[in-house]
């Protein structure tokens, strides 16, 4: 009685991790395959025929090219920004003992869990009070905001496990604060800032949210693009750009992995080896 | 007159209302090897972190070679520390480990590379200087902290448990080896540790502190053999307890009055009146009732605890005090339990002290 009752539960958990995975790749699957599709319309599922037309398609648009270079020139300097600010700020706070602390690190960490509209919004307020009207720019202050949380967070999950005597060590050996942090702090906490920046580079250049309050005539990201596109005129140029994101993903942490192990990006692994 | 390369006077740190150090005072002579001795949270860690820097005393002054230090900060001490951890940088090569302090307090660069090879013979770990720390063993690991310290020839060396995270064996072996290479450095070194035998072991002399204060500063031996508190003699090895009351009869030696009897006792500092006595475990001895001793107490076997080479006996005097006695484990026919036996000991290896709450 008992081993059947096992067998059943055994059953209905793989059942349940099957359908699960089967649940988030189906739709990837989908997507791949339709961004092949011959036909000049979307049609039911499979594809009789098979071109790479969409691929040309987008690669001919320039509307898409546009948003793609304002999508990386915007995450790739919204994240070297949000680095900086992001793991100075967990440093700082780290070492920091005084009242209020908790206080500061939830003000700062707050663009994680407040709604990208409601940011959006709110940076798009604050830039016209300040007279700033230029598009690139009130797109580069939302999104340093929505990705500078995520080094904070990493940076500072790694720092608490940078034993407190290395910090000590350093400085016994004569290493000024600055030095210590520079030569000790930062090397060892490389891992948590490099993640922290990897999340915020995908979450910028996947943020539609802030974007589509920030975002004018002349100067809009790459899923916005997608966006209006998918408004004005639904094909599959949408299934190959799709396809495109999740190669550039995949490129991304196979590199990653080389540079720096996908364990120690995930977090473990920092004193192991 | 010696002069001493580190001298604490009067140092006082407060966390909140309490006085973790409390009124410490005390000096090393160069070269010489101390030992902070003491249970947890007594202070010694505090002490240590003063010292290196870490911590800033409220009160009085701490000289590194005549200099008073206490405001300065760790980087502008020349104080060498060995964690108990280690601290070996993860990230850095053993070379690079060893180069960091150099680097820093601006050796050349061309005197590096020779120093750091110099240093690892001297730890006896030559050419490991291309090893990641988490490639050596805890022992290893010690001695590159120890070389990384080492290296750049601090006043003083301070070293925070140093063998607290090996075995038991390699324990025994690196008190010897640590003892070994502070020697070849001539290094005036400070060694934290709340192990007895580590500091029996490594320290020329041994400062025991409880709740914040010294109780008592003295050579091993010394400490072992003449404590002058009831928690100095406790915290040293083992030690039989009686109280009684001390009455001098003459100038010199004295009485105790015990509820086992009149005991008597050497000439000492110790003032009339509630004491307690000291009697270490090898110092007393199941004797025949006519062979010669100072003392004699009677009292019955209660228990046999063989423990290796020797033989901890039991066994509980007229009035109930539980005492033990240590024979040597040499195939001699020993009491069973039950027996009523006579112990003796000399009135030179009866330690009179204060009781607990008197005055000194």
């Amino acid at each position: 009685m008992k081993r059947f009752a096992d067998a059943l539960f055994q059953t209905a958990y793989l059942s349940l991790v099957t359908l699960f995975v089967a649940f988030s790749v189906i739709p990837v699957v989908v997507a791949v395959v339709l961004s092949f599709d011959a036909r000049g319309f979307v049609g039911p599922f499979p594809p009789t025929q098979f071109s790479l037309r969409w691929y040309d398609r987008f690669l001919a648009d320039s509307y898409y090219h546009d948003g793609l270079v304002t999508s990386l020139v915007l995450a790739t300097s919204a994240t070297f920004i949000a680095t900086v600010v992001g793991a100075l700020a967990a440093i700082g706070l780290h070492h920091a003992t005084f009242r209020g602390k908790g206080l500061i690190q939830a003000a700062l960490l707050s663009p994680l869990v407040i709604p990208n509209v409601v940011l959006g919004f709110g940076v798009l307020i604050f830039a016209s009070r300040l007279g700033i009207l230029d598009g690139m720019t009130r797109l580069m202050m939302g999104h340093v905001l929505i990705t500078f949380p995520y080094v904070m967070r990493t940076t500072a999950a790694s720092l608490v496990g940078i034993r407190a005597s290395y910090y000590e060590a350093a400085l016994s050996l004569g290493a000024k604060p600055l030095g210590a942090l520079w030569q000790v702090t930062l090397p060892l906490a490389r891992t948590g800032i490099i993640a922290g920046a990897v999340f915020g580079f995908v979450t910028s250049f996947d943020d539609v949210g802030v974007s589509l309050f920030l975002t004018d005539a002349f100067t809009f990201t790459l899923p916005v693009a997608i966006l209006a596109q998918m408004r004005a005129n639904l094909d599959l140029t949408i299934a190959a750009l799709s396809v495109m994101f999740i190669v550039a993903t995949v490129l991304i942490i196979v590199i990653l992995d080389r540079v720096a192990g996908l364990d120690a990006i995930t977090g473990r692994g920092v004193y192991g080896r | 007159m010696i002069q001493s390369v580190l001298d604490l006077q009067h140092v006082t740190k407060r966390f909140g209302d309490t006085a973790a150090v409390d009124n410490v005072t005390f000096e090393v002579a160069r070269g010489e090897i101390v030992a902070l001795l003491g249970p947890s949270g007594c202070g010694k860690t505090t002490t240590l972190r003063m010292i290196a820097g870490f911590e800033q005393p409220d009160e009085g002054r701490i000289f590194i070679s005549g200099v008073d230090v206490a405001r300065k900060a760790p980087y502008e001490r020349n104080v060498g520390l060995v964690f108990q951890d280690y601290a070996l940088f993860p990230h850095m090569s053993v070379a690079q480990n060893i180069a960091f302090g150099m680097k820093n307090r601006g050796v050349p660069a061309r005197d590096i590379a020779p120093r750091i090879a110099r240093v690892l013979e001297q730890v006896r770990l030559p050419g490991i200087e291309g090893r990641r720390p988490s490639q050596l063993s805890g022992g290893q690991q010690q001695r590159v902290a120890l070389a990384r310290a080492l290296v750049t020839r601090p006043d003083v060396m301070l070293l925070d448990e140093p063998l607290s995270n090996l075995d038991a064996k390699l324990r025994l072996e690196l008190r010897h080896e640590i003892r070994a290479i502070l020697a070849t450095f001539d290094c005036t070194s400070i060694i934290v540790t709340h192990d007895q035998e580590e500091a029996m072991g490594l320290a020329d002399r041994i400062v025991l502190m409880n709740k914040g204060r010294i109780e008592q500063v003295d050579t091993p031996v010394g400490l072992y053999q003449r404590p002058q508190t009831l928690f100095a003699a406790d915290f040293i090895g083992h030690a039989n307890w009686i109280s009684g009351t001390l009455a001098r009869r003459a100038a010199e030696a004295g009485v105790v009055e015990t509820k086992v009897g009149g005991i008597a006792v050497a000439p000492g500092a110790v003032a009339d009146g509630p004491v307690t006595l000291c009697i270490r475990p090898e110092r007393l001895a199941i004797v025949a009732a006519d062979a010669p001793a100072d003392t004699r107490l009677a009292a019955v076997v209660e228990r046999l605890d063989p423990v290796g080479a020797d033989l901890r006996i039991w066994s509980r005097l007229g009035d109930g005090t539980l005492v033990q006695s240590l024979e040597k484990n040499v195939g001699r026919a020993l009491p069973a339990p039950g027996v009523g036996v006579t112990l003796g000991f000399k009135v030179a290896d009866c330690i009179v002290l204060p009781a607990d709450g008197a005055a000194r």
